[in-house]
This record gives structure tokens, C-alpha cells and sequence, in this order.
């Protein structure tokens, strides 16, 4: 089971077996833009595995230099592309790209019949939705051909608007704000940050993921990757060492268990199925 | 040229009825699994059947809604359930998921699928890619300007579809899940318990909203015309009968007079109060004319309406007089406004009211009960026709 992190600044060094890198002006729902140079000068230097975010929505006139930028990270061997989008599948096939794509429509990617459609498709990987539970994910890492991604800790983003929230919600109290919010939901009690880019505004939920507790599970099952975000996570690089070390003994040392039990008690959906129906 | 389609949600049999009789061109309909409103009436297989029989009858089509996001267990059984739609008479499935295309252009290949607005498909190779799939028709996003539609149009070959009036979402469709973190109810499978609606806490500050106002493209349907776009989709499956036959009646005179050439400015001005009156929330373009902003939303803390117009359906009229269920109080003496499926419009006053005993009474008080006005025209008035108030006996005109 490897490990891949997305780091909320620059710079950093981590142990895990790749990074993910949001791509500035292709991707949403990061804390952390990277410049195409910046990634070229990132695959130059690490040795890891790179994958790259890729996952706005587009629109008619991004089509031409988003066909450039895949070309350029086709270039580059970049170990996958995330994207959400399907935009960016059609223009792979029409250039008959070799780089790797990952299925990251965030909250859609919830059937192994499904996965095994994109991997038909010739997509490679397929970033699970956080909104199902740990059975369903270990039923599609079972039963569907493509290669499964789980994000395990994280502030989850939860939501993306094309609409400018936070500048809309100050323009009508007539002031200038910062582009984020930290807004509190009222019967839950749970906060939400609100953050705005020139893309639109992304909501992520103030609490930490924690699934440590779920790794074990995901291990067993032969899960081929987790992730781990660092936007809000304390100590973030000596928990991706640790759970580095924790993946590597074969997910057997309680002493992990015990010390990450800090992060809070949150499993989000691993353990709490959604309903639909309310009658 | 093929005229464009009104297409007009039906939460259930009545409604699919009477948004065809009102001038709807085509209705989509959920069956009761896989459907995007998980808590409206929606169709049983007889319905779905009945449905599709009447809407045939009157040269008209039945779209259904099979557009959830699929978990594992959402699979089982979805193939048997397509192949009982498909022998009730659907004419087209409405789908969000790939596989799910995939596998009906595979196997029903005489029914049309259009792509979900819950894919939020935004450019013409997205677009591309659904049609190399098969798609018929794609439902954009209603994130969209009119010259970002018209180059999708440009650019593609499949039907476009795009909403022109109802509750619109704040986010993307499909990239929401606020509904399942904060209500636990999951939004992708037709469980949204609209927190976009919700107020939230920022702490010294006024609450943080972000509410959007309800989308009207009364005023730009010649637009959307003109550009090519093949079907206007109304949202609402879950809106009132008397809402539905106002909102498709007005948008099928809106259409038909833009066809024939008769629109007029005075015209489109009685559409747009007609389309008004009913609204319970203020309207806006949003996305077609400019970037959306704060206009466009309920940053304005103003509340939503409950309409009490609406008086009465017809059931229906003979020997002078109109018999109807009553839905709302008002009159004798009150000016009301029968409408019918037809675009029929008759004003008048209520000079005599008698309960269903053909006792004369002053008021009409009790919803659901029977009543009769006395009424001479030579106009026809079918089913379904109804009536609404213009003027209580108290307001003065000019009010």
C-alpha cells in the first residue's frame, strides 16, 4: 500500500512514495498551486511518484492550453493526472497521451462497475469518494480492475461552487474581506472553511478525517494507495513518517494507533452510510 | 426547422397530465429507484406506463430521470429495472453515470439517453466524449453564459438542453456533498436537504449565506432559440399543480408567440407578471448575461413566499356552470381569472358561489370540498382549467 501526500505549502520534504501537486489555473479544491515550472523543477528533483491535479471544470475557452498542459505533463512522465472533468479524458485519447489519469469526480466515484468503465477507458486509477463507507470501498478495491485510491486524513473538501461566495457575501455587507471564511453550521455545530479563488469558492469541513483506524482494514485488502491531505493537520511530516513506518511494519503497531488518536474521533463516512430516502 | 421543446418536470401522474395539456412539449418523470428527488411522489411501473401512453397520445414524450450517482449496491437490480421502463414506453432515460449510458445505448439502442446536469458539463470536448458514447442530448451546466452555449453548439452535434426557469444550485451539480455532512442525507442519490439554503454562523458578523434566487429566462428564450439550443427544461418535480400549469402554459405562449411573430413588449410584459406572481422566491438569469454575483443570491435576507392565489381546479363546465375543487378561501365579489390548457384567459367577477349541494354560499372556505360558480362563455373549458385570484372584493383597483 503506498502513500501519497498533498502538502498545504512548498518545500517540504516527506517519506512518503509520492506527492500530489495542485497544478495553479487547472486545479481546485488545494490550499497549494504549483507553476508548470515548478512541477518540471519538482520531477527533476524527486524521485517519487508525482501525480497532478487537474480537476477544475472547464470551459470552452480553457480547451487549448489545456490540451498544451497535458501534452506538457505527458512530457514530463508524470505518474498520473487528476481530474474530474471530462475534458481531459477526451483530449488524451484524441492525442493518444500515455500519461496516466486518475478519476477524481470528487463525490462520484462510488461503484466498481463504474471504475471498471473508466478503466476501460484506458484511466488508470480512480480516487474513491469520501462520502461511502469502508465496505463499499473494500467491495470496488475487490471487485473492479482499476487501480484504487483512498484519502484517509484530511479536512475533506465537501463542496465546490463556481460562484465568488465570500467576495458576494461581503459585497452585500459593503466591505472588502479576506477570500476565506470560517463559518459554523447551526444545528450541527460543525465548522466549514469557505475558500475563494479566482475559480470559484471550495468548502472544506473544520474536521479532521481521521483514518487511521481504517488503514489496517484498507491494508488487508491489498488497497494500492492512500492519501494523505496537510491542509489543517498538525505535524504533518512526522505523521507521514510515521505512517510510513506504520504501512511498512504491516499495519500491525498499536503504539501508531494510540499516538494518532489525537487527531480526533472522526472517521467521516467509513463507518456511517448515508440515507436518501427520508419518508 | 424543428420547433424547440418545453420540457416540464411531473412529480407524479397529475402533474405529468397537466403540464402536457398546458403546453409542455415533453415531460421527465422519476420512477421510484435511481431518481435525483428521492422524496417526491414519483412513478410506479403502472404509472410510468399510463404516463408514457398519454403523453403518446398527444404526440408527446416521457423523459425518465435515472440519474443518481450509483453506489455498489445501487447496481443491483438497475438492469432489470431499465428493461421495465423501457417496455412501459419511456422515450428517453436522463443519466449522470457512464456505465449506466453505456449499457443502455448497448442494449436499448431505440431509446434516446440524455447526460444528467448533475455531470455539470461545461465545454464541447466533455461533450465530445458523451457523444462517442452515444448521447443523444446533453444538459448543461447552469453555470454557463450564452456565448459559451452557443459555442458548444458550435462545436457538437449532439441536442442541447438547457434549464430556463426554477431553483437553481449554489454549487456545480454532482460536486456538492454539504447535504450529506451536515444532514447525513446524500445528495447524489436524491437525498439533498438543500443546506445551500442554510444560514450558517460567522462569528461578529452577519450570518453567511449563499442562497441563490430562483432562475427566470422569460426574457431570453428568442436568444436561446437563435442560438440552437434543442430543449428548455423547467426544474421542479416537486412544485404545485397550479405552479406547473402557470409556468408551462406561460413559457408554451412565451415560445409560441416568438414563433409566430406576435410577441409583443406588452405581451411579454403579462408572461413575465404571470411567471412572477408564482415565483415564491426572486428570479435572476444568473450565468447567462454576466458572471453571477452577489445579486444573484439571498445576501438580502429576504424570505421566501407562500402564494395563495390559486382558488380552484376546474372539473368541469356545463349549462353555465363551472364546477371546481376549491384550494384556497376567497368570495363573492372577489375578481378572479380562469385559465385553461388552451392559454384561455377569462376574467370576471364571482357573482354567485353554491356548495356542492347547490347551496348558494358567500365564501368559499374549505379546500378540497366542491363548488359551482355561475359563468356564461362560449369559451371551452376543459379539465384542469383553474382559477386564481386578480382582486379581492376589498382592494381597490388601483392597489
Amino acid at each position: 500500500m503506498k502513500l501519497l501526500v498533498e502538502a498545504s505549502s512548498k518545500n517540504q520534504e516527506f517519506s512518503s512514495d509520492g506527492l500530489i501537486v495542485a497544478l495553479e489555473g487547472y486545479s481546485v479544491e488545494s490550499v497549494c498551486y504549483y507553476t508548470m515550472d515548478e512541477i518540471r523543477e519538482i520531477r527533476k528533483q524527486y524521485s517519487g511518484e508525482i501525480f497532478v491535479k487537474v480537476n477544475r471544470n472547464f470551459l470552452n475557452e480553457d480547451l487549448d492550453s489545456l490540451r498544451e498542459v497535458l501534452k506538457e505533463l505527458d512530457s514530463l512522465s508524470i505518474d498520473g493526472v487528476f481530474f474530474y472533468d471530462l475534458a481531459v479524458l477526451q483530449i488524451h485519447k484524441e492525442l493518444s497521451l500515455s500519461l496516466p489519469l486518475v478519476w477524481n469526480q470528487t463525490h462520484m466515484v462510488n461503484n466498481y462497475r463504474t471504475c471498471d468503465y473508466y478503466y476501460e477507458k484506458g484511466v488508470t486509477y480512480a480516487l474513491l469518494g469520501k462520502e461511502i463507507t469502508l465496505e463499499e470501498i473494500k467491495e470496488i478495491i475487490e471487485k473492479s480492475k482499476i487501480t484504487c485510491m483512498v484519502e484517509v486524513i484530511s479536512r475533506p473538501s465537501v463542496a465546490f461552487s463556481k460562484r465568488k461566495l465570500v467576495s458576494n457575501y461581503y459585497s452585500d455587507l459593503g466591505e472588502v474581506g479576506e477570500k476565506e471564511l470560517l463559518v459554523k453550521e447551526k444545528v450541527t455545530g460543525d465548522y466549514y472553511h469557505v475558500l475563494e479563488d479566482s475559480y470559484g469558492t471550495c468548502f472544506f469541513l473544520d474536521t479532521i478525517t481521521n483514518g487511521t483506524s481504517v488503514m489496517k482494514d484498507l491494508y488487508d485488502c491489498h488497497c494500492p494507495y492512500i492519501i494523505m491531505r496537510e491542509y489543517g493537520i498538525p505535524s504533518f511530516q512526522e505523521l507521514v513518517s510515521d505512517t510510513k513506518d506504520y504501512i511498512e511494519g504491516g499495519c500491525k503497531d498499536e503504539d501508531y494507533l494510540l499516538k494518532y488518536k489525537k487527531l480526533g474521533d472522526s472517521t467521516n463516512f467509513f463507518f456511517k452510510k448515508t440515507i436518501y430516502k427520508v419518508k | 426547422m424543428e420547433k424547440i421543446e418545453l420540457l416540464s418536470p411531473a412529480g407524479d401522474l397529475e402533474r405529468l397530465k397537466v403540464t402536457l395539456l398546458y403546453g409542455a412539449d415533453a415531460v421527465y418523470i422519476g420512477g421510484q429507484q435511481y431518481s435525483l428527488r428521492a422524496n417526491a411522489n414519483n412513478f410506479s411501473l403502472d404509472e410510468i406506463r399510463e404516463g408514457c401512453h398519454f403523453a403518446h397520445q398527444l404526440g408527446k414524450k416521457v423523459h425518465l430521470t435515472l440519474n443518481i450517482v450509483f453506489h455498489n449496491e445501487d447496481m443491483d437490480g438497475v438492469e432489470e429495472y431499465i428493461q421495465e421502463v423501457v417496455d412501459a414506453g419511456i422515450d428517453a432515460f436522463i443519466v449522470s453515470d457512464p456505465f449506466i449510458i453505456s449499457y443502455i445505448k448497448k442494449n436499448y439502442p431505440q431509446v434516446q439517453v440524455h447526460l444528467s446536469t448533475q455531470n455539470s458539463t461545461s465545454n464541447y470536448e466533455a461533450i465530445h466524449f458523451f457523444e462517442e458514447e452515444g448521447v443523444d442530448r446533453v444538459v448543461l451546466a447552469r453555470e454557463l453564459s450564452k456565448k459559451q452555449i452557443e459555442e458548444i453548439i458550435k462545436h457538437t452535434s449532439c441536442d442541447i438542453e438547457t434549464f430556463i426557469h426554477g431553483a437553481m444550485c449554489t454549487c456545480f451539480s454532482g460536486r456538492c456533498a454539504l447535504s450529506n455532512y451536515v444532514t447525513n442525507r446524500d445528495a447524489n442519490r436524491g437525498g439533498c436537504a438543500q443546506v445551500c439554503r442554510f444560514s450558517f454562523e460567522n462569528e461578529g458578523k452577519k450570518d453567511f449565506t449563499m442562497a441563490t434566487k430562483d432562475m427566470n429566462m422569460a426574457e431570453y428564450i428568442k436568444d436561446l432559440m437563435d442560438i440552437g439550443v434543442r430543449s428548455l427544461k423547467v426544474e421542479g418535480r416537486m412544485r404545485s399543480l397550479y405552479y406547473l400549469a402557470v409556468v408551462i402554459g406561460t413559457y408554451r405562449s412565451i415560445i409560441d408567440d416568438l414563433y409566430d411573430g406576435s410577441m409583443t413588449k406588452e405581451k411579454m410584459k403579462v408572461y413575465q407578471e404571470r411567471l412572477d406572481r408564482v415565483a415564491n422566491r426572486e428570479t435572476s438569469t444568473h450565468f447567462f448575461m454576466k458572471e453571477a454575483d452577489y445579486t444573484d443570491q439571498y445576501y438580502s435576507g429576504r424570505g421566501e413566499a407562500s402564494n395563495q392565489d390559486y382558488l380552484g381546479q376546474v372539473i368541469s363546465y356545463q349549462d353555465g356552470l363551472l364546477k371546481f375543487y376549491e384550494r384556497n378561501y376567497f368570495e363573492v365579489g372577489d375578481t378572479v381569472e380562469l385559465f385553461t390548457p388552451k392559454g384561455d384567459h377569462i376574467e370576471f367577477v364571482v357573482e354567485e358561489l353554491f356548495d356542492e349541494d347547490m347551496n348558494q354560499e358567500e365564501v368559499a372556505r374549505h379546500p378540497d370540498n366542491v363548488y359551482y360558480i355561475q359563468l356564461l362563455t362560449d369559451i371551452d373549458i376543459p379539465e384542469y382549467s383553474m382559477l386564481k385570484v386578480v382582486r379581492r372584493k376589498n382592494e381597490s383597483i388601483q392597489s
